[in-house]
Formats: structure tokens, C-alpha cells, sequence
């Protein structure tokens, strides 16, 4: 019974490291739901070949490759 | 032994240590030989057990009880009066976390059968329930699980370093209620291990809570922060708070897993702040049987290990397969604990309800360990 209990923690503890990144890096928040990634990150550097870009808050929305992927910032 | 209230009445240093019915012992390190007579000391001391003490049937497990533990406490008293060794072992309490509850520790005391302890650094003594007779076990019982009797080896198990020279000396029952008397304020339940101190770490706690409402746990990953749901993997929402670095996993049914804590204090906490975030999404939750359901700690006895000897005497509660995993998994029978240990001498403890399951289980390792020393 108890260990079932482990399992589910298996699963839940199997990304904590997105929670090291939200510590140390700039994620501020991440979320999930529908197939749909949303990442909000703070103090973000766009670096091109040419040119820097900074910026305060990037909100990030990703969904599944496979022919129908699109990203959005804004 | 409720593990819920407590951690809320507790100021934070205290936290939330579940009651804790017994001290750790200062275990010393000793020989096999030195095991083998004292063991026939407790031997002996249980058959004149029941002169001397009334039963403790509901705390003690025949053969490994509570009171040994609690027993310590008194032994510590009058080790640290006789002996400098135990003061440096003592002295390690200031640098260990005081989890535990002192109320617990002078309540046992009180009631506590006392059996005298020598001056010894090694404790560990038998503060025996008259049940837990062995005169059936003869002096062949002796040594680390070499035998093929099953109590004999548990016993052997359990009782690696113990033994103590119990003295079924009546006088000493005077001198320890002295010394239980002195010792109730001051003992902080700090675990002493060994006299050198090592102290397992707690690394993750498992805890679970009921929220007691239904969720919509789309609801909830639309719109809390860091959290995933993905229903074709796994049917909850996965939720991640800094502060305690936790995660959370929540259901529809409105329970709810905590993990990644690093104390019983941090999970409660932790767990209350993922009840809040739900309750700020309009769900009506509550926070009712929050229960610890694992603990795992860590440590290193910082010497290599012979594991293949440890599997060899310990057989009955040990599986080395190299092949599969790198380390021994050691299943001790009480406390009901699993260790993995590992050649390196990092020791991970785990399947703990209770903070003082880890450290006990450790103390019980510990001397069995050195016995299994590589070179």
C-alpha cells in the first residue's frame, strides 16, 4: 500500500528540477495543461548574431510538434 | 501518537517531531566479543527481569522495546556523570536537530521500569519487558545472525551492539530513579549515534492530506501557477511551490500527495500552502488527516563496507545482487525500516513514519556495520 505511495512520488518528484530552475534561472512560472506549455520567464537576453535584446517578461506558449507545432512569444 | 496537531503547537525549532516515545541510545562501539558477553549480561538480566520491573506490554515489542531507547536516557545521565567519552558524544547534541518533543521523553521516563546501566559508553541496554525472555537462548545465539534460528537472529540483529551489562542488582534501581529524575529535563531526544555522532539526514518526506472537496483540476491547472496536468499520463494536477521546495500531486477526490520535503514541520507547511492556493481558486478545501506516510534520511559511516560479508551473516534480511543495484538492501524488522547500504559507507534509510525510526535504525545498523569494516 505504501508503495504505491512511492510510485506516485516517482512521478511527482521526476521534474524537481524545474523547481531548481525557477530558484536559480529566470522561469517564473511554468504550466501545463491540454497538451500546452505556457512558460513565463523575467530578465530574459535574445541573442541574435547581430543584436541583444532584453527583456522584462517573455511568456512563452509551446505546444506538440508533429506538423501542427506553433510557438508564441509575446 | 497523533502525528497531525502536533507540529502546529511546536515552535518551529521543536518541529514537528512526531511524539517521540524513546531517546536514542549513545551506542558505543564494541567488539564481538565484547557484544557476545554482553549479550549474555542482557541474557541474564531478563531472566531476573521480572523481579524487578512490572510489565510494559502495550510499548514493548518483546524483543527489541521501547524502553531501551528510554533506558538510555538514564544511561546517558550516569555515563555522562562517569564517563568523558559519552561527554564528547553528548556534546554533539548542540550541533543536532532538536526535533523532538521533550514532553514525551519525561512521561516515559516516569514510567519507565528501571534497569541500571553501567558505566559504559556502550548502551543500548535492555530496559526489558519481562516478556522479552530469552533463557531459551543459549550462549550459541550469540554473534551477528550466525545462527539459523530466526529469534536468534533477530534478536542479534536488533541487538547488534547492546547488551549491555545490565546489572540485576537491586540497588541499581534506586541510583536510576535518581538519575531518571535528573535526567527528564535535560534529555533533548537528540540522537547520539555511536559516540561519533553521526547523525542520518532527513532528504524527503512523503506526506498525504484530504482536501474534502471535489476538483476541477482543469480549473486548477489553468490557473495556478506551476502546475501540470496532463490526464492521458497521470490523473492529477502536479503542482510546485519554492517555499518549501515541494511538489504537490492533487486529485479530483480532493486528496492530495506532498513530496520533497525535508522535515515533518516543511511537509505540513508545504502542504497547507498547496491547500491554500486551491482554496484562493474558489474550492472549499480543508486540510484534514494530514498524515506522514515515509521518511528518508541519509548518511555515511565514512569507512568502506564488506557488503558481501554483510550479506553472508545477515542473510535473513539482506539482498546484494551487484549485478542489479550497487547496493545491499538491508530490511531491518525493527523498526520497520529498508536500508540501502553501499560500499562507499553512504548509508539511505527509508519506510520511516517517524523521524525516530530513522535514527533508531541506524543505531541498529551502525555497530553491525563496523563489524563489516573493509580492511
Amino acid at each position: 500500500m505504501a508503495y504505491q505511495l512511492y510510485r506516485n512520488t516517482t512521478l511527482g518528484n521526476s521534474l524537481q528540477e524545474s523547481l531548481d530552475e525557477l530558484i536559480q534561472g529566470s522561469l517564473n512560472t511554468y504550466r501545463f495543461c491540454d497538451n500546452v506549455w505556457t512558460f513565463v520567464l523575467n530578465d530574459v537576453e535574445f541573442r541574435e548574431v547581430t543584436e541583444l535584446i532584453k527583456v522584462d517578461k517573455v511568456k512563452i506558449v509551446a505546444c506538440d510538434g508533429k506538423n501542427t507545432g506553433s510557438n508564441t512569444t509575446e | 501518537m497523533a502525528s497531525a496537531p502536533r507540529p502546529e503547537r511546536v515552535p518551529r525549532l521543536l518541529a514537528g517531531c512526531l511524539p517521540l516515545t524513546r531517546p536514542t541510545p549513545t551506542v558505543g562501539l564494541v567488539s564481538m566479543e565484547q557484544e557476545e558477553t554482553y549479550l549474555e549480561l542482557y541474557l541474564d538480566q531478563c531472566a531476573a527481569q521480572d523481579d524487578l520491573a512490572p510489565p510494559r506490554s502495550p510499548l514493548f515489542n518483546p524483543v527489541a522495546p521501547y524502553g531501551m531507547y528510554i533506558l538510555n536516557a538514564s544511561n546517558l545521565d550516569t555515563a555522562l556523570n562517569s564517563n568523558p567519552e559519552v561527554k564528547e558524544a553528548s556534546g554533539d547534541f548542540s550541533s543536532v536537530d532538536l526535533s523532538f518533543l521533550p514532553d514525551e521523553v519525561t512521561q516515559e521516563n516516569k514510567d519507565q521500569p528501571v534497569i541500571s546501566s553501567r558505566h559504559e559508553t556502550e548502551e543500548n541496554s535492555e530496559s526489558q519487558s519481562p516478556q522479552s525472555r530469552l533463557p531459551s537462548l543459549s550462549e550459541q545465539d550469540i554473534g551477528l545472525g550466525l545462527n539459523s534460528s530466526s529469534l536468534s537472529n533477530s534478536h542479534s540483529q536488533l541487538h547488534p551492539g547492546d547488551t549491555d551489562s545490565v546489572q540485576p542488582s537491586p540497588e541499581k534501581p534506586n541510583s536510576d530513579s535518581l538519575s531518571l529524575a535528573s535526567i527528564t529535563p535535560m534529555t533533548p531526544m537528540t540522537p547520539v549515534s555511536e559516540c561519533c555522532g553521526i547523525v542520518p539526514q532527513l532528504q524527503n518526506i512523503v506526506s498525504t492530506v484530504n482536501l474534502a472537496c471535489k476538483l476541477d483540476l482543469k480549473k486548477i491547472a489553468l490557473h495556478a501557477k506551476n502546475a501540470e496536468y496532463n490526464p492521458k499520463r497521470f490523473a492529477a494536477v502536479i503542482m510546485r511551490i519554492r517555499e518549501p521546495r515541494t511538489t504537490a500531486l492533487i486529485f479530483s477526490s480532493g486528496k492530495m500527495v506532498c513530496t520533497g520535503a525535508k522535515s515533518e514541520e516543511q511537509s505540513r507547511l508545504a502542504a497547507r500552502k498547496y491547500a491554500r492556493v486551491v482554496q484562493k481558486l474558489g474550492f472549499p478545501a480543508r486540510f484534514l488527516d494530514f498524515k506522514i506516510q515515509n521518511m528518508v534520511g541519509s548518511c555515511d559511516v565514512r569507512f568502506p563496507i564488506r557488503l558481501e560479508g554483510l550479506v553472508l551473516t545477515h542473510q535473513q534480511f539482506s539482498s546484494y545482487e551487484p549485478e542489479l543495484f550497487p547496493g545491499l538492501i538491508y530490511r531491518m524488522v525493527k523498526p520497520r525500516i529498508v536500508l540501502l547500504i553501499f560500499v562507499s559507507g553512504k548509508v539511505v534509510l527509508t519506510g520511516a513514519k517517524e523521524r525516530s525510526e530513522i535514527y533508531e535504525a541506524f543505531e541498529n545498523i551502525y555497530p553491525i556495520l563496523k563489524g563489516f569494516k573493509k580492511a
